[in-house]
């Protein structure tokens, strides 16, 4: 009988699962989780290269939709949209507190490309690297100045101005940069854009 | 072709006043006062609303441009535990979402008042823009008030349990304090009582060696007594030490001048082991002669008078053994408690 419910959870939309977390439905929220925590978790990782760290984000964000999903609007964008801004932010937050504490030090980035999963389904790692290799395949074809600047700015969390500074560019072509790369990004992966995201 | 290139060629397609939205997205703006002047530009601006829209939609690929790594089971444990205990809040009239960013549009417009940024002639101008849009968006900060009220209520709520657990833990604590301190003051009393008990025995066991000692002068000098009591008629033959004894034991032997009595002295002497009683012997004639067995006081004297079989002179020496009381053998037992030539 659990079985039977769950499916039918399973077979709910974003949106829906949303409304029902609205009225308090922590089976939803389950299934939210099941579907993305995955990938929130990951992008923590990725950032901040501390899994328990990587863990309190996580459980901040889905906080987050437990208390505020009911605020999401479906016409104004995708649900991950909105749930891996969330997510980012507050993995940037954290990596920015942690510069100010000056407690801990982030690893260069390229020392953390190559994290893999250790126990994700056959389908599941399928699905995931599929994604995965679609869009580090665009990333790949944006100009090395371009990407870099995503890089520093995504997963390492620096501003404009300290990506400039670093660099050694003006800051109006850092901003350009930022500008084309999204926009490249987004060309090549409308197609994606359309069905996973 | 090379990146200024693609720069030069795609900078004119540009609009120049959304240059700070794909920072914006990407959380990469320095300042609180960027973040505002691009939320209100996204809110007045249709075309910057559809390039904020774009992006967003493009920022959130980067965060599957990550390898998966699977959290452990105990986070989704973790978090429907918190959901159980945070309940929702009330459901409301639905906000747009326009701002994506944390921390909200109503926390950075009170960083933005409390810095003093409203008075300087620039801020003012943004200040201008922005209190046009806060007509839109009030319905959303009355939202976010909402949510920030009841997440204040649920923290408020966590902070009073913890609060009574704490008050709870502490009167355990109290109470636990309390009690080893009354065992440890039963303990100091305890011990009190047997260091006491400890002085007087030492006190005692003093007292009675003092006692001891006295009874051994007392009994000395009462054998001198003995003997100028019975000097009239008896002379001392030997003052008898215990020259092989195992004991502290000591004698004198006395002969009556005329006729053959004797009179035997000792002190010192400890209580004989049961079934057994001290011997006197006499040595030197023939056979050993076991002429008498005898007990000895409290304190460990004797006086035994006797009949001495042959004159004394004719003996060589005197030992006192302890034999089984009525089964004297021929010979003294090896261990001597006082042994004495007949001089």
């Amino acid at each position: 009988m659990d079985e039977v419910y769950r499916l039918n959870y399973q077979g709910l939309t974003d949106l829906e699962l949303l409304e029902h977390i609205s009225n308090q439905d922590r089976d939803a929220l389950e299934t939210l989780y099941e579907r993305y925590g995955r990938r929130v978790f990951s992008l923590a990782v990725r950032i901040l290269s501390d899994s328990v760290s990587a863990e309190e984000v996580t459980q901040d964000v889905f906080m987050s939709v437990w208390r505020r999903g009911a605020t999401y609007v479906s016409k104004k964008g995708k649900f991950t949209t909105w749930l891996f801004s969330i997510a980012h932010n507050r993995t940037i937050d954290e990596l920015r507190k942690r510069r100010r504490d000056r407690s801990r030090t982030n690893d260069d980035i390229d020392d953390h490309l190559n994290l893999e999963s250790s126990d994700v389904s056959p389908a599941d790692a399928t699905v995931a690297q599929s994604e995965y290799a679609k869009i580090r395949a665009a990333m790949e074809k944006l100009p090395d100045e371009q990407k870099n600047v995503v890089e520093l700015s995504y997963f390492k969390g620096l501003t404009q101005t300290e990506i400039a500074d670093k660099t050694g560019q003006p800051l109006g072509t850092v901003k350009t940069r930022m500008r084309l790369a999204l926009k490249k990004l987004r060309k090549a992966l409308s197609a994606e854009l359309g069905t996973q995201v | 072709m090379t990146d200024s290139n693609e720069i030069t060629e795609n900078s004119g397609e540009l609009d120049p006043r959304f240059e700070n939205i794909a920072a914006y997205i990407l959380d990469a703006l320095d300042d609180e006062e960027e973040r505002v002047a691009v939320e209100a530009l996204i809110e007045a601006d249709s075309a910057a609303r559809a390039e904020f829209d774009e992006l967003t939609e493009a920022a959130a690929l980067l965060a599957i441009a990550v390898p998966t790594v699977t959290p452990p089971a105990r986070l989704k444990a973790r978090i429907l535990e918190l959901a159980t205990s945070s309940p929702v809040p009330g459901p409301g009239p639905l906000a747009p979402m326009v701002s994506i960013t944390e921390p909200s549009p109503a926390t950075r417009w009170s960083r933005i008042f409390q810095s003093g940024y409203a008075v300087s002639a620039a801020a003012a101008v943004l200040v201008l823009v922005a209190v046009g849009a806060l007509g839109i968006q009030n319905n959303r900060l009355g939202d976010e008030i909402d949510l920030l009220r009841s997440d204040l209520n649920v923290e408020a709520e966590a902070v009073a349990s913890l609060r009574a657990d704490l008050s709870a833990t502490l009167l355990d604590s109290e109470t636990r304090v309390a009690s080893m301190k009354g065992d440890m003051d039963q303990m100091e009393d305890e011990v009190g009582a047997t260091a006491a008990m400890v002085v007087h025995q030492e006190e005692m066991v003093s007292e009675l060696a003092i006692a001891n000692a006295a009874l051994r002068v007392a009994l000395r000098d009462q054998s001198w007594m003995t003997y100028v009591a019975m000097k009239e008629d008896y002379r001392v033959e030997s003052w008898l030490d215990d020259n092989q004894a195992v004991s502290s034991a000591s004698g004198i032997f006395a002969v009556r001048v005329i006729g053959n009595e004797a009179v035997f002295q000792v002190n010192g002497l400890e209580r004989p082991k049961n079934g057994f009683a001290y011997t006197l012997w006499l040595l030197g004639n023939g056979d050993p002669i076991a002429v008498t067995q005898f007990e000895v006081s409290e304190i460990g004297s004797a006086t035994v008078a006797f009949l001495l079989p042959a004159p004394f002179f004719q003996y060589s020496s005197l030992v006192v053994t302890q034999e089984r009381i009525d089964s004297v053998g021929s010979q003294p037992s090896d261990v001597q408690f006082l042994s004495a030539d007949a001089n």
